[in-house]
């Protein structure tokens, strides 16, 4: 059966380079924090969403329910600024509450940048495998083997961990110890919880390195690597396309604007 | 014999060797020596806790490389090249794929990435670990493939020496004849010593049995078939699961009074059943299930079509894995949505509150891992946390009782007096006497061995007047002496008017101990057979030390 997070088909994004994409993708983070003119912050969404529909290999129904998760990121970023921003030009004001037409855009601008920046992010781990990323960080930023595999090691571990909160959350249930209502159930939460919880990942991590230890694992030592994690033309295109889409946003925000509203900053 | 194999190598030999554990208060270790031949095939015996573990960790030189514990030798000679299969099929791994789990152990050794392939494929032939390919998820593989894979990583070592720490402790049959056979394949030429309880798939072909006491020195040391003639009650005394284990401890069920029995629960009064009449066709069901169906996900999981449950039944529910034992058990907890009927005795709750309450006061529940269930930080209080909660709801309901009755809405916590508290204190004392964990009051339940985290988990859910225990695999990875103990528990339960429903892969518990088997297969209840049983005779315990019957 195929499990939900496994891509249809493998795009150009798959098979470039992990260490070198991570590279791209975060200088395309800050450009979209740099951005500061909404016509380009709203084009950056576009084209990142267009993007992500195309680029990650998965089927249309999984990105869109995935990328429904944008709305709820949309609102929240923007509804604070549209309701209690600063400004001058006053449309509505309730109590507190006050909408002018600065705040308005600012936080259309700011929902706009988080969309931009789900895209980027959900683009990233679709087409991304935390073993590849952690083979080509070891090879090619020569990342140590040491905390590479612990990191692989405890990604095996968080279901086991997940599970059990399940089973914990059901044995207190049959306890009756789930009973207690209010503040003083809340303050005993961490207690509840934690306590076994850490007692048995502690131990399950503390056997897991003891196997790797008997496996002849040695930070310290010259190694192989089964998958080799070359740069490739793949790379090249994944670098060129990113590139295009911002020059794009930015074209396009230059010459096709929509807002026309300039810098969104208080103080340019 | 031939004339090779008087030239005998030793593989390891270690001469007064002293151990201790930081913070224990005694040698685990004193003057012991052991001395291991190439190629002989050496099985490890004795109590828990006697060290055979640590043994195991000093020959794969874990100990004190790995492990830093103070220690001394006279002489330590250890194998060079070992591979290790431990007990846990879960954390032996740290990659998310078969193949890429098998690639580790060759990156640690530098092989060169084109070798790597056809070694991977290789060594999972050896252990008959057949996948068309090797690059898929360690989590679809079952528990016992699991634990073939770890055999098949530690065979990428080239190892002379194979160390096998209880490897088939947490499998089920099926697992655990594979896990063996695949060790017999690889075991040409090899040395191997083995840690297990479970020996009946292993003393066919050892060479060599050591037997440990319990405060880590020898007592034994020879070949298989001596040792079990000559040193058979120690084995049943630690725990060990040989052979004849179950044919021992059971005599074939007669109608006579067992002398375990002859004592029963005092409090009979709890058992609303207890002074019910001995006839089978008189007893009153405590559990009527009527077109029951258990969901997970919105998806039926566990369907039961009419079934009951009688006083004094031992229901043994069956069935492979995945079938839908565990969603039934937690179905009738209420913690998993139902459809269908379910009585209690004579009452259908309605609507989920009522369905959880209902099965709060009629069930209690025992999980796999006790430490899940422990709720407070002492043991007595883990037995007084039940008793207590108990006599604060019913405080509550009479005092909502009476503020219906002047028409006031509010209902203030109910809060014990003194002397309640005095009286649960008391109670809870007197159980975890007959648990056997009276000298235990004041500990962490965490700090408690795994028999005894059991024993207190079912001590906690039996103290208040609950007729109905169900329990998720309450043998499972046990010693034979925690699990004679664990059924002898449910034997005496069952005396006193009790029912226990068990979730079990133990063939023998269905044959031996169950009145009646449940065999769940693919979601649905397919076989709901009585055995030669009945709910109402009690059965012939030979194994009655004194330190092993509860009441």
């Amino acid at each position: 059966m195929k499990r939900f997070f496994e891509p249809d088909r493998k795009t150009w994004l798959h098979r470039s380079n992990p260490a070198l994409k991570l590279a791209v993708f975060v200088g395309l983070f800050v450009w979209t924090v740099l951005t500061h003119r909404i016509d380009a912050s709203f084009y950056l969404a576009c084209l990142f969403l267009l993007l992500l529909f195309f680029a990650s290999g998965y089927p249309l129904w999984k990105t869109a329910l995935l990328a429904s998760g944008f709305a709820l990121a949309f609102a929240s970023a923007s509804v604070t600024m549209i309701l209690f921003g600063k400004g001058s030009e006053i449309w509505w004001s309730w109590g507190p509450v006050s909408i002018s037409k600065e705040s308005f855009y600012r936080g259309l601008h700011l929902g706009f940048r988080s969309i931009a920046f789900g895209c980027q992010g959900l683009l990233f781990v679709l087409t991304t495998t935390s073993t590849g990323l952690f083979y080509a960080l070891m090879q090619r930023v020569r990342l140590s083997p040491k905390y590479a595999y612990s990191f692989m090691a405890s990604i095996r571990l968080l279901p086991m961990a997940l599970e059990e909160l399940r089973i914990r959350r059901d044995a207190l249930a049959v306890r009756g110890a789930g009973g207690k209502k209010g503040a003083s159930r809340l303050l005993q939460m961490p207690e509840l919880y934690a306590l076994p919880l850490l007692a048995q990942s502690i131990r399950r991590a503390q056997r897991t390195a003891a196997a790797m230890e008997v496996k002849r694992f040695d930070a310290g030592r010259r190694r192989t690597y089964y998958y080799d994690s070359p740069v490739t033309k793949y790379d090249a295109g994944a670098f060129l396309v990113m590139l295009a889409a911002v020059l794009a946003a930015a074209l396009l925000a230059q010459n096709l604007p929509i807002f026309e509203l300039g810098d969104m900053r208080m103080n340019p | 014999m031939p004339l090779v194999e008087q030239k005998e190598e030793t593989a390891a030999d270690i001469q007064g060797l002293r151990l201790k554990f930081p913070g224990a208060a005694d040698l685990l270790f004193r003057d012991l020596s052991v001395k291991i031949l190439r190629g002989e095939k050496v099985l490890l015996l004795g109590p828990s806790g006697c060290g055979k573990s640590t043994l195991l960790q000093v020959l794969g030189g874990m100990i004190p490389r790995v492990t830093e514990v103070p220690m001394k030798a006279a002489r330590l000679e250890v194998p060079e090249s070992v591979g290790f299969v431990f007990q846990d099929p879960e954390t032996q791994f740290c990659m998310p794929h078969v193949d890429e789990e098998l690639a580790f152990v060759l990156e640690n050794l530098a092989v060169p990435v084109q070798e790597m392939r056809p070694r991977i494929e290789a060594a999972l032939r050896q252990v008959g670990l057949n996948l068309p390919d090797a690059h898929i998820p360690i989590g679809n593989l079952s528990q016992g493939m699991k634990q073939r894979l770890a055999l098949a990583s530690a065979l990428l070592l080239e190892p002379e020496t194979l160390l096998l720490d209880e490897p088939s402790a947490l499998l089920d049959p099926e697992g655990r004849r594979t896990i063996w056979e695949a060790v017999r394949n690889v075991s040409d030429r090899r040395t191997i010593v083995i840690v297990e309880h479970r020996i009946e798939e292993v003393i066919d072909w050892v060479d060599r049995v050591i037997v440990f006491q319990a405060d880590g020195s020898l007592v034994a040391d020879g070949p298989a078939e001596s040792i079990f003639r000559r040193h058979r009650n120690q084995l049943r005394e630690y725990g060990i699961w040989y052979p004849e284990a179950w044919s021992d401890a059971y005599a074939p069920i007669t109608e006579s009074k067992s002398p375990a029995l002859a004592d029963p629960i005092e409090d009979q009064a709890d058992c609303p059943n207890s002074s019910a009449p001995r006839l089978e066709s008189e007893l009153q069901p405590l559990l009527r299930l009527e077109q029951f169906s258990v969901l997970r996900g919105g998806k039926e999981a566990c369907r039961v079509d009419s079934a009951i449950v009688l006083p004094g039944d031992l229901i043994a529910v069956t069935g492979p894995n995945g079938a839908g034992k565990s969603s039934l058990l937690l179905g009738l907890m209420g913690l998993l949505p139902r459809r269908g009927l379910c009585r209690y005795g004579e009452y259908l709750p309605e609507g989920r509150r009522a369905e959880r309450e209902a099965a709060a006061k009629h069930m209690a529940f025992v999980f796999q891992n006790p430490e899940f269930q422990f709720v407070t930080n002492r043991v007595l209080d883990e037995v007084s946390f039940t008793l207590r909660s108990e006599a604060e709801h019913n405080l509550q309901q009479e005092r909502r009782g009476g503020s219906a009755r002047i028409g006031w809405p509010f209902v203030r916590r109910g809060r014990l007096t003194a002397e309640d508290e005095g009286k649960i204190e008391r109670r809870a004392l007197e159980f975890l006497h007959r648990f056997g964990l009276a000298d235990y009051a004041e500990r962490h339940p965490y700090l408690l061995s795994l028999g005894q985290k059991r024993r207190l988990s079912v001590a906690s859910a039996v103290v208040s007047a609950k007729p109905l225990l169900l329990l998720d695999e309450p043998t499972f990875g046990q010693d034979a002496r925690n699990t004679f103990a664990m059924l002898n528990l449910c034997e005496e339960l069952r005396a006193s008017g009790h029912a226990v429903l068990m979730i079990t892969h133990e063939t023998e518990i269905a044959q031996r101990l169950a009145t009646r088997v449940w065999r769940v297969e693919n979601g649905k209840l397919v076989d709901d057979r009585s055995t030669a049983r009945s709910c109402t005779d009690g059965t012939r315990l030979v194994m009655g030390d004194a330190d092993e019957t509860f009441f």
